[in-house]
């Protein structure tokens, strides 16, 4: 059994022949193995693995190929798999141990490769007068980078690994290498671990302008925008086209609540491209979340008749294919790429040109504050005004409000204490979810009728329609839960704590609303 | 965490050798496996270039004084492990007699590695003893191979009894034919007849091989030296036929 500890690099002008050689003469080694090897690394494009502590590496060489997860903080293999191709998802894999733990990890994420690098491996045994194996060095030699020695203790054997690593930091002068071999095979690529997040993380001072501010966001939310394009148009995993619709929808609900900063008319310009956006890309999500759903809709049926239902899965990979045929063609457009384009550069000129507007010149927490104060005090009053009668229509229209309301504070988390907006936000969030629900299904008990219609012309047998039926019960029953759950959830979010913390955070100071 | 101990009441039956080929059939197929060298004369120590003394001696250990993960030594193969012997395990039914409750006592002192292993194989010495009454305890296999000898009849129904006497009711007894030289006509005749009367007895017979005599001077597991032939298949086909049974 074997644990890796220390790394050290080999000085440029020390050749790994030379070493070895020289290695020999202080102690008995043994060259275990010598191969050309290929290298890369793997993640998704959110980090998820790297978040987790671990580095997931693919390793082709003659002998075969294997995919590891490594622990990050001891280099200890937590799984390994041998495979010819890596799969782009979790449930892809056939053994077990991996695709359960990436499952855990990367959800509906795919396995992307970020860099490779080509690297000639030596594995040297350490040998006791026994001729038996106390320590084992690693030598992996890179065309790029520094060449890199690692010692893996041996249990039982604590006095060779230290004798080796004495033996290699004083008579050899060998550094402790600092940075994983990851880090640094992405800085050769200008890249580096976490350059993309989904989470809105935007840094805000109470000083700036309004103007300033806005531009921060919407710069922010731009770039988030641009980088799942390419993975929206290649369809690589749902969640691209997902970060990418939140960031158009907080865009265009950014350019509807946050007034007077832009020209009006500018204003409303932007905000019907960001809203064309949001209809372009509806279609191939809402397909993209029956399919993700598929499963949870199988497991709600009788098992008599889950095996049924998959005509439906059929019916929306069909779908869902020609959704995303035409979202991408959109996404290569003149309209979709020269407006985004002037919604670029307008962001650049629109601070040079200080256009003056009411609301420009204002600080930013101000602005803030009666913002959110004000979207507050509305979800308030429309929740309270809600009944047990009280039509659908209201509780969506709630819902709407709070989305607002979870976006503004989102944007403008950064001017306040952290840990009281972060619980406010936790609780709208809770709230959200019960208004959430209601929808959701609602839509999804459409939607499934709409589809039956269609796959009544395709011929589909009748046992489908059953289970759909079967499903669209079951729909009906959460979301008669869901309306029944509200009051309830309501009643949370406004508790007295909550409305003081509210208060404290955004009203002594709003003015005027 | 499987125990197997590799058990006979009769001397130079090939108890080292399967339990050293067998262990490393394990970790070779990923299962994460210690073999606890408990005979005085090291000869798996031995096989694995691992020098057989331990800290403390037989006192120590059976004292618990130390963890006996602190003992363990890493072997040269990926998942294997050893604990090695020490000369002073010769005096182990001495020293298990001055404790208290001395057959649970082995028993105790592995049940902190379960987390770590998946199976320990546990290289006995011969004989019935307080010592091996404390492993027929800490076991949940008692391996057992047998020399198709009239002989091996006569021990394999005395382990038995001893079983049944002692209530030992957790406890599996896998007994198998091993050293079995095919050129004999006793010894062909001998598994014959045996497998009738014990179906318990593997169908897998290890032959008497001299590629298996070569560990001596490997020093190291079969498949480590030799990638195949009838003595490596037939410890796959035993290791197999084990998992099958348990």
């Amino acid at each position: 059994m074997t644990e890796t500890a220390l790394s050290f690099e080999l000085p440029a002008n020390l050749a790994v022949e030379k070493f070895i050689a020289k290695l020999s003469k202080k102690t008995v080694i043994e060259l275990a193995l010598q191969q050309y090897s290929l290298k890369t690394f793997y993640d998704s494009f959110d980090w998820r693995l790297y978040n987790a502590n671990l580095i997931c590496e693919f390793n082709q060489s003659k002998n075969g190929s294997s995919l590891s997860l490594i622990s990050s903080l001891n280099g200890k293999v937590i799984t390994s798999t041998e495979l010819d191709d890596v799969p782009a998802f979790a449930s892809e894999f056939k053994d077990n141990v991996m695709a359960n733990k990436l499952a855990m990890l990367l959800e509906v994420r795919a396995l992307l490769p970020l860099t490779t690098v080509d690297l000639q491996i030596y594995k040297i045994n350490i040998l006791n007068r026994e001729q038996k194996t106390v320590a084992r060095l690693m030598i992996e030699q890179y065309d790029q980078l520094k060449t890199r020695l690692s010692i893996q203790a041996i249990k039982g054997y604590d006095k060779a690994y230290i004798r080796l690593s004495a033996l290699l930091q004083d008579e050899f002068s060998l550094k402790t290498a600092e940075k994983g071999l990851l880090i640094r095979a992405l800085k050769r690529q200008g890249r580096k671990p976490n350059d993309y997040s989904s989470k809105l993380n935007l840094k805000l001072t109470p000083e700036m302008t309004a103007a300033e501010a806005v531009r921060v966001i919407y710069k922010t939310l731009l770039k988030t925008i641009k980088l799942n394009e390419q993975g929206t148009i290649e369809d690589i995993d749902s969640e691209f086209l997902h970060d990418f619709r939140v960031a158009v929808r907080k865009t265009r609900s950014a350019l509807s609540q946050i007034k007077a900063i832009f020209p009006d008319e500018h204003n409303a310009y932007y905000k019907e491209y960001f809203a064309w956006l949001g209809t372009i890309t509806g279609l191939t999500r809402d397909m993209d979340v029956y399919l993700l759903s598929f499963d949870d809709y199988k497991a709600s049926l009788p098992e008599s008749m889950r095996e049924d239902l998959n005509p439906l899965h059929e019916f929306l990979l069909f779908k869902q294919a020609h959704a995303q045929k035409e979202l991408a063609n959109h996404l290569k457009s003149k309209k979709y790429l020269t407006t985004l384009h002037d919604w670029e550069l307008y962001l650049k000129r629109f601070i040079e040109k200080e256009d003056l507007q009411k609301n420009t010149h204002i600080s930013i927490k101000e602005l803030a504050d009666s913002r959110i104060w004000k979207v507050y005090q509305q979800v308030l009053n429309d929740g309270a005004a809600i009944n047990e009668d009280s039509p659908a229509e209201l509780l969506h229209d709630l819902r709407k409000t709070c989305k607002k309301l979870r976006y503004l504070m989102e944007f403008f988390q950064s001017l306040y204490p952290p840990e009281k907006i972060k619980t406010l936000i936790k609780a709208l969030k809770g709230f959200q979810e019960v208004l959430g629900n209601f929808q959701d299904y609602e839509v999804q008990e459409i939607s499934l009728k709409q589809f039956s219609e269609e796959m009544m012309q395709q011929g589909t047998p009748s046992n489908t329609f059953l289970a759909m039926g079967v499903l669209v019960q079951g729909l009906e029953e959460r979301r008669g839960k869901a309306r029944h759950d509200f009051t309830g959830r309501f009643n949370d979010f406004k508790v007295p704590l909550n409305q003081k913390v509210f208060k404290f955070l955004f009203a002594h100071k709003s003015k005027g609303e | 965490m499987k125990v197997i101990a590799t058990y006979n009441i009769k001397g130079g039956v090939g108890k080292t050798s399967t339990a050293v080929n067998l262990a490393y059939l394990a970790a070779h197929h990923g299962y994460q496996t210690l073999v606890w060298d408990l005979d005085p004369q090291g000869a798996s120590s031995y096989y694995f270039r691992i020098k057989p003394k331990v800290k403390g001696g037989s006192k120590g250990l059976i004292a618990g004084k130390r963890e006996l993960d602190g003992l363990i030594k890493g072997t040269d193969f990926d998942n294997l492990d050893l604990l090695p012997a020490d000369f002073s395990f010769r005096n182990l039914d001495l020293v298990l007699d001055e404790r208290k409750k001395p057959t649970q006592r082995l028993q105790k002192l592995l049940k902190p590695l379960a987390d770590e292993y998946d199976f320990i194989f546990l290289d006995c010495p011969p004989n019935i003893t307080l010592l091996s009454e404390a492993v027929f305890e800490a076991s949940d296999i008692l391996l057992s191979p047998l020399i198709p000898t009239t002989l091996s009849l006569r021990t394999l129904e005395q382990l038995k009894r001893f079983i049944k006497d002692n209530k030992l009711k957790h406890l599996e007894l896998i007994p198998f034919f091993s050293m079995a030289d095919r050129r004999k006509k006793m010894h062909r005749e001998i598994i014959e007849h045996l497998s009738e009367e014990h179906p318990d007895v593997l169908a897998t017979v290890i032959p008497y091989a001299s590629d298996i005599e070569q560990m001596g001077i490997k020093r190291m597991p079969l498949a480590a030296y030799s990638k195949k032939g009838r003595s490596i298949e037939a410890y796959d086909a035993l290791w197999q036929e084990i998992l099958r049974r348990i």
